[in-house]
């Protein structure tokens, strides 16, 4: 099980510390926090010792398929592991431009099944980000079932909602007011936080609180998970110090308890990993 | 040129009826399982098979919705689900999983297989990936504008398939779990508790929301027909049988004036009142014409409207007596309009009614009671044609 980190700032002395980092392209990707451009990131790829994986998670219009075009062109011959992609243009122009790079499967919330995933197998998609959405048997189920290699995201502030529309400015514009482009906001029953951050691809909704997957590791770990994921927003403080210790954690084989007991300041919130979601709330009529 | 195809919602087996009745071309309905509105009444395997059953006798469609994101349990009887409702005679499945669309078109080469909006496909390329993959038909995503849906048209040979009017996602269709954060509750299997209408706290400014205003596209139709689009589609599994008469009556007589020459600025500002007094929240046209702003959304106090304009549903015209079912309160001196599943309108001013038994009243004040009023229609006035308020007596004395 390998190590991939995603951080939130341009931060070089993080980049060698995992198995491998995620570069979010910049106007390419959304639903992160630190955006990297093409000179960056074929600079990181030239001096870096780790996998590196792009990520183009965007749902693109019309006008920027010929840029899109472009990029996976430069892309391929750059020595980049892979690429995570939303939308489905990057699978068709992967196989009409026959590039050899690898890609990830990253539909956000609708990689929840193994047959979906043997699927995008079939078509050439090496991995699958499984969604965060699903729980630990899921996970386990698709692990034992599907060929894809598998990504989990364990440690994060994670996003669960992405909107074309610019929420931000359109409450500020109402209030008559010029606003900022970050805004924290709660929702009044439930009382749980949410970050919201725009740029000119739309607005990310990112929940407040810290998943902390630390605790299923050895778990993941024992069902042959490929991949975990951390992401530095908003664990800046620590973030250096869990990548350390998660990579000593794992290369021992996940079993050293102290490491469990340490990252409990990481807060209590397993996301779904031991939680269902339900969808039926009455009878049919 | 082929007409354009009005393509409804249909909560139930009553609803696929009277909105064929209504003018729509086909239906889309969600079965039991595997569709997103897990909280509608939904349709069992029979319903399934007397819905197409009725539908196709009119040389109608019946779509069926298939479009949940599916989880390991959810492949536990899905193939044996398909093949029975292919049985009961399904034109087209809505689906969002590609495998599941691959599976449809490996066993079942005959049955459409149209792409859900959940995959908020936004360009061509995306679609020219699920063209190879036998997808009949694309329903596009609703953040595109005109420009971009006509390019796609012209670049595509699936047909396309857009929305044209009912509510809005404030996020890309697919890519929001709000619900299952905030509520548990799954969006992308049908239990999306609709948090983007919920209101959220800003510490020290005005509340947080992020609702949208309803789209409504009836002055574009006509774009629509000539950019080439193949379907138009109304949302609104859950909405009620009034409101699903007068939206999808009214978008038929748009597209039939069209097609005959004969939509007019006053024929089409007569169309457009019909639905803004149907409506219960205000409405817009979004991404069509311009990048979809603050105007777009409710920002300034969000009051949804509860209509009160549908006073009843017919059961029947014995060429003096209309017998109805009522729906809100009306009274005899009010101004009332009968409005037919055959684009027939009247209106006049309620002289006469009865009570179930007959018996002379004034006023209906009671909910699902059958009544009966007295007018000499000049035309067939059909089951489940509808009565409508035009104006209350009070008013009409005030005039």
């Amino acid at each position: 099980m390998k190590l991939l980190i995603e951080c939130s700032k341009k931060d070089s002395s993080l980049f060698d510390m995992s198995d491998g980092i995620i570069l979010p392209l910049k106007g390419f990707s959304v639903e992160s926090v630190c955006y990297f451009t093409y000179e960056e990131i074929k600079n990181i790829v030239e001096t870096s010792k780790v996998e590196v994986f792009v990520k183009m998670n965007k749902n693109f219009m019309n006008e920027e398929i010929d840029s899109l075009t472009d990029m996976l062109k430069k892309l391929n011959s750059l020595g980049i592991k892979g690429i995570f992609f939303y939308d489905l243009a990057i699978l068709e122009l992967k196989k009409e431009l026959s590039l050899t790079i690898d890609l990830v499967w990253n539909q956000t919330h609708m990689v929840n099944n193994y047959k979906t995933c043997d699927y995008y197998y079939s078509k050439g998609v090496q991995y699958a980000l499984l969604g965060k959405e699903i729980t630990l048997e899921e996970i386990k189920e698709i692990c034992l079932r599907s060929q894809v290699s598998s990504m989990v995201e364990v440690v994060s502030r994670p996003s669960v909602a992405f909107s074309r529309r610019s929420l931000i400015h359109n409450y500020y514009c109402d209030l008559g007011e010029s606003g900022p482009s970050e805004l924290v906001i709660s929702e009044k029953v439930s009382n749980e936080k949410y970050h919201l951050i725009e740029d000119e691809n739309g607005t990310t909704f990112f929940l407040d609180t810290v998943t902390n997957g630390t605790s299923v590791l050895s778990e993941l770990y024992s069902i042959g998970v490929d991949y975990i994921i951390m992401r530095e927003y908003g664990l800046e403080n620590i973030f250096h110090d869990l990548v350390l210790d998660t990579m000593n954690y794992i290369n021992d084989g996940c079993k050293d308890n102290k490491y469990i007991l340490k990252y409990k300041k990481l807060g209590d919130s397993t996301n779904f990993f031991f939680k269902k979601t339900i969808y039926k709330v009455r009878k049919n009529g | 040129m082929d007409k354009i195809e009005l393509l409804s919602p249909a909560g139930d087996l009553e609803r696929l009826k009277v909105t064929l009745l209504y003018g729509a071309d086909a239906v889309y309905i969600g079965g039991e399982k595997y569709s997103l509105r897990a909280n509608a009444d939904n349709f069992t395997l029979s319903q399934i098979r007397e819905g197409c059953s009725f539908a196709h006798k009119l040389g109608k469609r019946v779509h069926l919705t298939l479009n949940i994101v599916f989880h390991n349990e959810d492949m536990d009887g899905v193939f044996e689900y398909i093949s029975q409702v292919v049985d009961a005679g399904i034109d087209a499945f809505i689906v969002s999983d590609p495998f599941i669309i691959s599976y449809i078109k490996t066993k079942f080469p005959k049955v459409e297989v149209h792409l859900s909006t959940q995959n908020s496909t936004s360009n061509y390329k995306a679609i020219q990936y699920f063209e190879r993959e036998g997808v009949d038909r694309v329903v596009l995503a609703r953040e595109l504008s005109k420009k971009q849906i006509e390019e796609i048209v012209k670049k595509v040979d699936t047909d396309i398939e857009v929305f044209i009017h009912g509510a809005m996602c404030t996020c890309f269709s697919g890519r929001c779990a709000l619900s299952n954060y905030v509520t548990n509750r799954d969006a992308n299997r049908g239990g999306c508790a609709q948090v983007c209408r919920f209101v959220f706290e800003n510490p020290g400014k005005k509340d947080f929301t992020m609702a949208l205003k309803d789209m409504n596209m009836a002055e574009y139709i006509k774009d629509l027909i000539e950019i080439g689009v193949t379907s138009l589609k109304v949302e609104g599994r859950m909405r009620s049988l009034y409101y699903l008469a007068t939206v999808i009556g009214t978008y038929r007589e748009i597209i039939d004036s069209y097609y005959t020459n004969t939509l007019t600025e006053e024929k089409m500002n007569l169309f457009q009142q019909r639905l803004d007094r149907v409506a219960n929240r205000e409405t817009s046209t979004h991404y069509f014409m311009k990048n979809a702003d603050y105007t777009d959304q409710y920002y300034t106090g969000r009051a949804e409207k509860s209509n009160q304009d549908y006073l009843g549903q017919v059961i029947s015209y014995d060429g003096t007596l209309l017998k109805f079912y009522e729906r809100n309160y009306f009274e005899v001196g009010d101004l009332i309009e009968v409005f037919t599943p055959n684009g027939e309108h009247i209106s006049f001013v309620l002289e006469r009614m009865y009570d179930s038994e007959k018996n002379p009243v004034n006023v209906a004040r009671h909910p699902d009671a059958v009544y009966y009023l007295e007018y000499a229609f000049e035309c067939d006035i059909p089951e489940y044609s509808m009565i409508k308020i035009v104006k209350r007596k009070e008013i009409l004395g005030k005039i």
